[in-house]
């Protein structure tokens, strides 16, 4: 049987297990603890998952069930298709990148990606003001957001903000107040609670994580 | 009369090359489809298209995309894709 494992995220330190469907129809998802971090995986037949439709909601969703798990996790997620030889593999790489690990989990502590869309309805492509007043009143109740690909010409608005869970209320009623101003004109597309995808940026080699040391 | 024909023949065949490869981009530009597959599935997402409508489009589009990307990969240099 393969030894390898595939990472979905990397958590606080925590035994944690999880009945839930994992990537190339994983059943067990568990985590791998290497001194004050905890990497959430599962058992996996390859080190290069071919990257599918299906797969990739899995990934997503087992990060999604951390996320919520027990109250709710900080975790730092990864990109799709990180699988290592074995355990002892992926101990290496925790030990190698811990500082940036840990000191990223102390960064986004109890807080939550939420996505948002404004997509035009009658074909209006949005003045400055309407972005403006939108921007500016989201960004009063997040902590950090980012500016996505606007890959349709009915966007107006594609962005991600970073926002602490106590202030998730207030954020959803900054949401609310937006559709009410603008109904009819504009679609709110509000997304999440994801982990915060567009608000860290670890880069583990690949050569490392593949190799058998 | 042999560099009469090389002036005339050169710029309609060059101009003829650029709008052959503008038509190429055009065609096999692969990031305008995955943008249209986004936006398919968005408007899907807000209720705007029903699921047999974003199931119709999705599979053309994933039909022109793997032909863009065929394409792409036989003409290699010679279509370059800008933006």
């Amino acid at each position: 049987m393969s030894e390898n494992v595939y990472t979905y995220g990397i958590v606080e330190q925590e035994d944690i297990t999880l009945d839930v469907a994992g990537v190339k129809n994983a059943t067990e998802v568990y985590t791998v603890e290497y001194q004050s971090l905890a990497a959430v995986v599962s058992d996996i037949d390859t080190t290069d998952p071919d990257r599918t439709d299906e797969d990739v909601e899995a990934h997503n969703d087992v990060l999604q069930r951390v996320l919520e798990y027990d109250g709710g996790r900080t975790i730092i997620p990864m990109s799709f298709g990180m699988a290592f030889k074995n355990t002892r593999t992926l101990k290496g790489v925790l030990r190698g990148a811990r500082p940036a690990l840990q000191s990223t989990l102390n960064d986004i502590e109890g807080m939550v990606e939420l996505g948002v869309k404004v997509i035009s309805t009658g074909g209006e492509r949005g003045s400055q003001d309407v972005q403006s007043d939108i921007t500016e009143t989201l960004s009063a109740v997040s902590i950090n957001e980012t500016e996505n690909d606007l890959f349709s010409d009915r966007l107006i608005l594609n962005k991600s903000y970073l926002v602490s869970r106590s202030e998730r209320g207030a954020f959803d009623d900054a949401i609310d107040a937006i559709q009410e101003t603008y109904d009819e004109r504009f679609t709110v597309q509000y997304t999440g609670p994801w982990p915060p995808y567009n608000f860290v940026d670890i880069h583990i080699g690949a050569e490392q994580q593949r190799g058998g040391r | 009369m042999f560099i009469l024909d090389d002036i005339l023949v050169k710029p309609f065949t060059s101009i003829l090359d650029i709008l052959h490869t503008m038509a190429l981009n055009e065609l096999y530009d692969t990031a305008e489809i995955r943008d249209e597959l986004k936006e398919n599935q968005l408007l899907y997402e807000v209720g705007e298209r029903s699921q047999a409508e974003y199931e119709e489009r999705k599979q053309e589009l994933e039909l022109q995309l793997e032909m863009a990307e065929q394409i792409k990969s036989q003409m290699g240099d010679r279509i370059e894709v800008k933006g």
